[in-house]
């Protein structure tokens, strides 16, 4: 895989000779009158600084990036005047309409701006104070098991895909480099969370994570996405406001509320990324509607694998004992049918029209039959 | 909101309009909030919520918007079983309505601002008809 | 190149029956709740500091247990959880831990999240309003960002392109090659938004350095690519930031390097403990490390013919393009260059490799290129 250069440059008279002349005083300025526009770009709102939006402006901008990149495979800054040879950096995504959404700008701007620190912003003393029912722990401790599942194959989705798209999505790389950090402290937070409270780690999803590497290695991007950040991300917003909802300590209350937020915008992205989709590509429109019918089987995997499940039901319930357990069962009822229910409203008001009608989960969330 | 600026702006932009409901024997008072970048830009009361112009309206029975009241100004804050997020959640005490399931996700997306907003109603006198 | 889990979960009776029946019923399985997993009650050490990863390393969760080579865990699965028979295989290239390790991974990472600053609003954008620098300075800080705003994603792009390959066993170095995803697409963003408000927009391409980005990305191994990413070309930068800090035309881009320059030292500290723990741990990558470096300074020498750069740098150092002002400049950047070179090789034999000078062509260069200095009266210190 390794790439050499052309030749030995510590022996090439022409480098030495350039080199050379610089330092001599004689500056060849060839970049001196650079065949770029020239602009001065300046905050819309003082307020808000100075945004990539701000920055839209003639052929630096974003919006005026064609469809189909054809004229840069390097790392050239879009708008900066190319010349020489250039190397071909292997950029497998050059259309736009693959991996772009209206909101990637506005999303990075709110991402940079919403962070925060798990290390800090958790009151983990609470737990000392306030220290959960054994089997509560326990619960709670597969859960922050699972939800690890889910960060990591959400942190590799972005990772993977970052190197391979073409540097003039510039904005669209740089939301995607926010995803990997959004995703690498919620795993923190999520294993400092499952390990604080003295249960441990509990049991590896076999179903959650051969479902998860399905939706991960998914051929394209735009179909990964789908899957990734709309229906996963998706799915662990509901889960992440079910969990702050009956959050048994201070510290799960916090942790969700950050979580959430995290997640929100993951899923925003995700709709937005396959509106814009179909909207510029209308004719994938039943490929993708193929895509989802194959691939939409994993949500049970998340929705019912006992790893999920019977935590879930005990922390909405509050413990272990039968009523408890039917309170639960209850409040999971429910949970699973909003998650559905907010799927399908996101997933069609991103353009998969119908996909309610012709999707098999209804069918099988219409079984559910909450505890007498 | 003015005199807690270092918190919201800690917390990070918050950018959303959204509509507040409070329905009490059969009448309900509207709301619209407008939100941007740290700031709170207006309040105002309408006659009805137009829900394509707000992202995303919490409704609720006066009780319950009193109840959540209160328990902030006894607490300084919310607590777990009174903030936003678990009120609304089930839908079965407070509401969240929306057109578009973008604007819905608003909510979510600055949770902490908006429940830190609410949680200001504890430096404030606070009345009730 | 799609992968299908091992069931259709929507036709998988058993499943489906199983999961209604548990929420109708309540007959909880809880079998996980007896996970063959150790029990352990982190503490903060230092409550100021939060929960840290440091705090988390206790028993076999911790980053100090996992063995030289991971051979049990390749799935999902997170350090320490049951593992259990039919979890999917991650597909990992690299599970050995001196191919990714180094000492205080875990504290990059949290000095990381904690320090993370925002181009948009931590710089004061507003303060360049009226300022209009002349043309020749102008110009010249405008190439120097576009070359900066230019390369800076590579180390995104390269661990990138490794974290995915990197057995999950490594939760430390995936975060902190995450944290580095970012810090990167902050810095490209720091430069480019700087030179759409120098009046001159971006400038001119380096290919002599596209030519080192397409070597850095396409590296054979992780260690090889991480020494040659994080030791050799984030040293260089690193160089590079403090100089630019110390040539800035404003107060604005003194911020701006101010604040880049402690997240590529991050960059560099993890590069030089990895590079520390490989050669510790690793002993056989030395002459694999020697011949990567062939090759890495040999792209790096190249730069000298990246005019482009070392013209606007002289411009920026000596303050403008009159004669005296390009005597000054070239002094400035001939101290800049060797000082470069000079702190590559010293990082080099920190980490324990102070052979690498014999070898190196770079370093004759250095040798020559510091005579020479000092004959037309420039030193280096």
């Amino acid at each position: 895989m390794a790439f050499y250069a052309d030749k030995d440059y510590t022996q090439d008279e022409a480098v030495l000779e350039a080199a050379n002349q610089v330092m001599q005083g004689n500056l060849s300025l060839h970049w001196y009158d650079a065949n770029t526009e020239k602009i001065k770009g300046k905050p819309a709102d003082l307020r808000r600084g100075l945004t990539y939006r701000d920055l839209d402006i003639g052929g630096y901008g974003y919006s005026s990036i064609p469809e189909y990149v054809r004229t840069s495979q390097s790392m050239v800054a879009r708008g900066s005047e190319k010349w020489g040879k250039l190397p071909d950096m292997g950029y497998v995504i050059n259309r736009k309409s693959e991996i772009w959404s209206d909101n990637v700008t506005s999303l990075y701007e709110e991402d940079k701006s919403r962070r925060w620190t798990p290390a800090v912003d958790i009151p983990w003393s609470e737990l000392d104070a306030h220290p959960l029912a054994p089997e509560m722990e326990a619960a709670c401790a597969q859960l922050y098991t699972f939800l690890q599942e889910c960060a990591l194959v959400s942190l590799h989705f972005a990772s993977q895909w970052v190197p391979v798209i073409n540097q003039d999505f510039i904005e669209q790389k740089s939301w995607m480099c926010a995803q990997m950090l959004d995703w690498a402290r919620l795993n923190e937070a999520f294993r400092k969370r499952a390990l604080y409270g003295g249960a441990g780690l509990k049991r590896a999803s076999v179903t959650v994570e051969q479902g998860l590497k399905e939706w991960l290695f998914a051929e394209t991007f735009y179909q990964g996405s789908v899957s990734i950040n709309l229906s996963l991300g998706g799915f662990l917003l509901v889960l992440c406001r079910h969990a702050a909802a009956f959050a048994p300590s201070r510290v799960d209350r916090a942790l969700m509320g950050y979580a959430m937020q995290d997640t929100a915008r993951q899923a925003s992205y995700g709709m937005g990324q396959l509106r814009y989709f179909l909207q510029h590509r209308p004719a994938q429109l039943e490929a993708i509607q193929e895509y989802v019918d194959n691939t939409e089987h994993v949500m049970l995997a998340l929705l019912g694998s006992p790893e999920v499940l019977e935590p879930l039901i005990i922390i909405s319930g509050g413990g272990l004992e039968r009523e408890q357990v039917k309170a639960g069962g209850v409040a999971v009822s429910k949970f699973i049918r909003m998650a559905a229910r907010e799927y399908f409203e996101r997933i069609e008001a991103a353009g998969l029209s119908r996909r309610s009608a012709r999707s098999r989960i209804p069918a099988v969330i219409d079984r559910i039959e909450a505890p007498a | 909101m003015a005199a807690e600026q270092e918190k919201f702006r800690r917390l990070g932009f918050i950018d959303t309009t959204f509509g507040v409901s409070v329905g009490h024997n059969g009448r309900k008072r509207n709301f619209v909030l407008e939100f941007e970048v740290f700031e709170l830009r207006g309040v105002r009361e309408v006659d009805s919520i137009d829900s394509t112009q707000v992202d995303f309206t919490i409704e609720g029975d006066a009780a319950v918007w009193r109840e959540m009241i209160e328990n902030i100004h006894r607490n300084g804050e919310a607590d777990s079983a009174h903030d936003i997020n678990t009120l609304a959640h089930f839908g079965e005490r407070l509401k969240v309505v929306y057109d578009n399931p973008d604007g819905h996700d608003k909510l979510y997306r600055f949770m902490e601002s908006i429940q830190k907003f609410f949680d200001l109603s504890s430096k404030v006198e606070v009345r009730f008809n | 190149m799609s992968y299908l889990a091992t069931r259709n979960f929507l036709e998988d009776k058993d499943f489906v029956d199983k999961w209604l029946y548990t929420i109708r019923t309540g007959e909880l399985d809880l079998s996980w709740m007896n996970a063959n997993t150790e029990k352990v009650k982190p503490h903060q050490a230092n409550p100021r500091r939060g929960l840290t990863y440091r705090d988390l390393d206790l028993g076999s969760y911790g980053f100090t247990a996992v063995p030289e080579k991971v051979r049990l865990n390749r799935s999902y699965a997170p350090r320490g959880a049951e593992l259990v028979e039919g979890l999917p295989d991650a597909q990992p290239w690299v599970s050995r831990k001196s191919e990714v390790w180094a000492f205080n991974t875990e504290s990059y990472y949290e000095e990381a999240v904690s320090r993370q600053w925002n181009v948009t609003t931590d710089i004061p954008w507003e303060r360049l309003d009226g300022v209009e620098l002349p043309e020749t300075i102008g110009k010249a800080l405008s190439q120097l960002m576009t070359f900066l705003t230019e390369v800076e994603m590579i180390a995104t792009d390269t661990p990138a392109l490794w974290l995915p390959r990197i057995n999950p066993e490594f939760v430390e170095v995936k975060a902190f090659i995450a944290s580095q995803a970012m810090d990167e697409a902050r810095h490209t963003e720091a430069f480019r938004k700087r030179a759409l408000t120098t009046g001159w927009g971006l400038m001119k391409a380096s290919p002599m350095n596209e030519m080192a980005l397409k070597h850095l990305r396409d590296a054979d191994s992780f260690s090889e690519m991480s020494v040659a990413l994080h030791l050799v070309a984030e040293g260089n930068v690193l160089t590079l930031f403090r100089f630019s800090e110390y040539l800035s035309p404003t107060d604005v881009d003194k911020r701006i390097f101010r604040l880049v320059m402690q997240d590529e030292a991050r960059h560099v500290g993890y590069g030089m403990q990895h590079f520390k723990y490989v050669l510790e741990n690793f002993p056989e990558k030395r002459e694999v490390v020697h011949a990567h470096l062939d090759e890495a300074e040999n792209i790096s020498f190249a730069g000298a013919a990246a005019t482009e750069l070392t013209e606007s740098f002289i411009i920026l150092a000596g303050g403008g393009l009159k004669r005296e002002n390009i005597e000054e400049g070239i002094k400035i950047t001939t101290r800049f260059n060797l000082k470069q070179m000079e702190e590559h090789f010293e990082r080099l034999e920190k980490c324990g490799m102070p052979e690498r000078k014999e070898r190196s062509k770079l370093f004759q260069m250095f040798e020559m290129g510091k005579a020479a200095a000092e004959a037309a009266g420039i030193r280096l210190n």
